[in-house]
């Protein structure tokens, strides 16, 4: 050990960034309500898909009791069962009765007696079902191909059938749409919670005059810029762990029939989170930094957190129609466009350079929210009591 | 050497410093006394750099203070500051790497000055779960852990039981011990009077008084007298040519003398009252150089029209 290293050196502006940045990971990692919101938005996730595993294998899984048939009758059923989309598992029963004593306990849905004979019987609780179809048919195809081959024909298997849809991929879009709603869902959620972590925090600074003691150490661009990028690296970190739990998941229980499309919308839902977050951070941000108690702060989100309502809205709104006027124009205004274009991109109706232009335009905004609100933000913080206006604050900067 | 020199700021039509200056010499205690709103606080805010002025600056080593200056020292803001909900212990760390300790030293140091303020017990705890006087040894600790060049403090014994000034008392002795010029505000002037090496005194925007504590006196000196006369009424030195009243409780009567008057003809206009139990010059406390400092000199003139 020297002695040198217990003297202070001079710091430089990123160094002083990352040491703010990193006070706000480590906070908000040991916060409870941060935690549990986490905890909460995962269990919800794996919810939905949990949910959807259910939904989707509900009435498609059927068990056949067979009396009397051959390998030949169980593929076919198996086969029948397929094209019907129901999956039939097969069971040999021994005889009439045993097959009446398994449907009745339910061990089977269905049982076929005799299948290939001239007098199958299909014993069922009740009318109706889908084992009435799926029998029937194998047993008219068994029949079929027994009656050619006593003709003396040779069965060839039939042609495929290609399938050409007019409009590409309407499922698969559907999907992609629902996933980008999904998404947005979640974008709105964290971005609100950020929006409020990055304000509560201002406010805290300010209330409770650490701010003054911080300012002695740093500018205030350096302080609100560690701020915001230490808790939008958290809320980063949050939206890609869902995304990847998500998407994972999503395909693990078959949810979605074609995951790369599924991957981009999620791909590009934390890209617009990204270019979203920093709007609104930085808006709620220089808004917070206007009141002096935490009481006092919804006034001053409230026009803000107004605008990621209607940005919601209208992203719900676009899900079921994304070619609408207002889905198009809005997808362009900036702190809308994070929340309608994701839309619009996975239902594939944005052409690419309307992406960059959208992007571009929030580019701008931020540029001018950081620029004109950082100078807010310089005035307003060391001014407490009250709400302080705009232009007051824009004239106080570092009076 | 820490000097400020010629500072002058206005909010608005309001003029705060109207021409501040003094130094405060390396190893000395500075005391900053004024009463409230006399711009004690403006003044060291713009020395940490939270407010402008509007002319003239201040000076470290003979260089205006900047960021990298102004790191190198303790800052203690009149409004305590702390993160309510942050660890005794991580805060002060926290405050000593913003000062540029690295990792390592600030925890080390931060260590140190937890324990030696006596708040080793408290190191894990929120600082929002402290009491008031506590708090405050972790703002003093957040001031020092940094080895600072500079100590400005302002109130630093406000809210402190006795204690407790005597413990903070001993750090900032200890400070200046090591070649640290401390500037300090309070409205305590006892425990200026004690601690200083030289006060300043600010009314109304200009420094009416700088010096030491002796100097001060010496310049008073000479000019005050006491006379306790138990029989006399309130008005009896009234009328008297050259003479103000300064105080009077009871027959305990403080008066001041213009240059050239006779201090016979006092004892003789006490002695006509009756009894006269004391009757001496007397070394002005801070108290009175205080209030002598700030009376504003128009009152005061409308007080010598009405004798």
């Amino acid at each position: 050990m020297t002695t040198t290293d217990t003297r202070p050196r001079p710091l430089g502006s990123a160094a002083l960034v990352r040491l703010v940045a990193g006070r706000e990971i480590s906070t908000r990692l040991r916060d409870k309500n941060f935690l549990i919101s986490t905890a909460v938005l995962l269990v919800l996730i794996i919810g939905v898909m949990v949910f959807q595993v259910l939904v989707n294998s509900g009435g498609s899984n059927t068990t056949i009791g067979v009396v009397g048939g051959s390998p030949a009758a169980e593929r076919a059923l198996v086969a029948q069962g397929k094209a019907l989309g129901t999956d039939v598992d097969v069971r040999s029963l021994d005889d009439e009765a045993a097959a009446r004593q398994a449907v009745d306990d339910g061990d089977v849905d269905a049982a076929v007696v005799d299948p290939e004979g001239s007098d199958p019987r299909l014993i069922v609780e009740r009318h109706g079902g889908a084992e009435q179809d799926v029998v029937q048919g194998a047993v008219t195809a068994l029949s079929t191909a027994g009656q050619l081959q006593q003709a003396g024909l040779t069965l060839q298997a039939p042609p495929q059938v290609d399938v050409v849809p007019l409009e590409s991929g309407g499922e698969d879009r559907t999907q992609a749409t629902v996933v980008a709603i999904v998404g947005v869902g979640l974008l709105y959620f964290l971005l609100i919670l950020f929006g409020q972590f990055v304000a509560q925090g201002v406010v805290e600074e300010k209330s409770s005059r650490v701010v003054e003691l911080l300012l002695a150490t740093m500018k205030p661009w350096q302080l609100l810029a560690g701020k915001i990028l230490g808790l939008g690296l958290l809320g980063l970190a949050q939206i890609v762990i869902l995304g990847v739990v998500g998407t994972a998941g999503a395909i693990a229980f078959d949810v979605v029939d074609v995951p790369g499309q599924v991957i981009g919308t999620v791909v590009s839902v934390v890209a617009w989170f990204v270019i979203g977050y920093a709007f609104y951070a930085s808006v709620f941000a220089v808004a917070a930094s206007l009141v002096s108690r935490q009481e006092d702060l919804g006034s001053v989100l409230t026009p803000t957190t107004i605008l990621l309502v209607v940005g919601f809205v209208i992203s719900i709104q676009a899900a079921g129609d994304p070619t609408s006027t207002l889905a198009t124009v809005t997808s362009f205004v900036p702190g809308l466009s994070p929340l309608v274009m994701p839309v619009r991109m996975a239902a594939g109706e944005a052409a690419w350079w309307e992406v960059v232009v959208a992007v571009l335009l929030m580019l701008v905004a931020i540029g001018l929210i950081v620029r004109l609100g950082g100078r807010v933000y310089a005035g307003a913080l060391l001014r407490t009591g009250g709400k302080i206006k705009l232009r007051e604050a824009l004239q106080a900067e570092r009076a | 050497m820490l000097e400020f020199d010629g500072l002058y700021k206005s909010y608005g039509a309001n003029a705060v410093l109207r021409g501040v200056g003094f130094t405060v010499p390396r190893g000395s205690m500075f005391g900053f006394c004024g009463a409230n709103g006399a711009g004690k606080t403006t003044t060291m805010r713009i020395a940490m750099g939270l407010a402008r002025a509007d002319a003239g600056n201040v000076r470290w080593r003979g260089r205006p203070l900047d960021e990298a200056a102004r790191r190198r020292i303790g800052y203690m803001p009149e409004e305590r500051g702390l993160y309510p909900k942050m660890k005794v212990g991580e805060q002060v760390t926290y405050f000593a790497r913003l000062h540029g300790l690295d990792a390592a030293a600030a925890a080390r140091a931060s260590d140190e000055w937890v324990g030696r303020l006596g708040l080793g017990e408290r190191r894990g705890d929120r600082v929002e779960k402290l009491s008031l006087g506590n708090q405050q040894r972790v703002q003093l600790a957040a001031a020092l852990v940094s080895r600072p060049e500079v100590l400005i403090l302002d109130e630093p014994f406000s809210g402190l039981d006795p204690v407790g000034v005597d413990s903070l008392a001993e750090a900032l002795l200890e400070q200046c011990r090591q070649g640290v010029p401390v500037l300090f505000s309070s409205h305590q002037l006892d425990l200026v009077e004690r601690l200083c090496d030289s006060v300043g005194i600010l009314a109304r925007g200009r420094m009416v008084a700088a010096g030491t504590v002796d100097e001060l006196r010496r310049r008073e000196a000479g000019r005050l007298l006491r006379v306790v006369v138990p029989d006399a009424g309130p008005g009896w030195a009234y009328g008297l040519a050259g003479v103000r009243v300064v105080s009077q409780q009871g027959g305990d009567t403080l008066l001041e003398l213009a240059t050239g008057t006779d201090d016979q003809a006092v004892l003789h206009a006490a002695l006509r009252t009756g009894r006269v139990t004391h009757f001496a010059w007397r070394e002005p406390s801070l108290v009175e150089l205080f209030r002598e400092a700030v009376a504003d000199p128009e009152q005061r003139e409308a007080e010598a029209v009405a004798a």
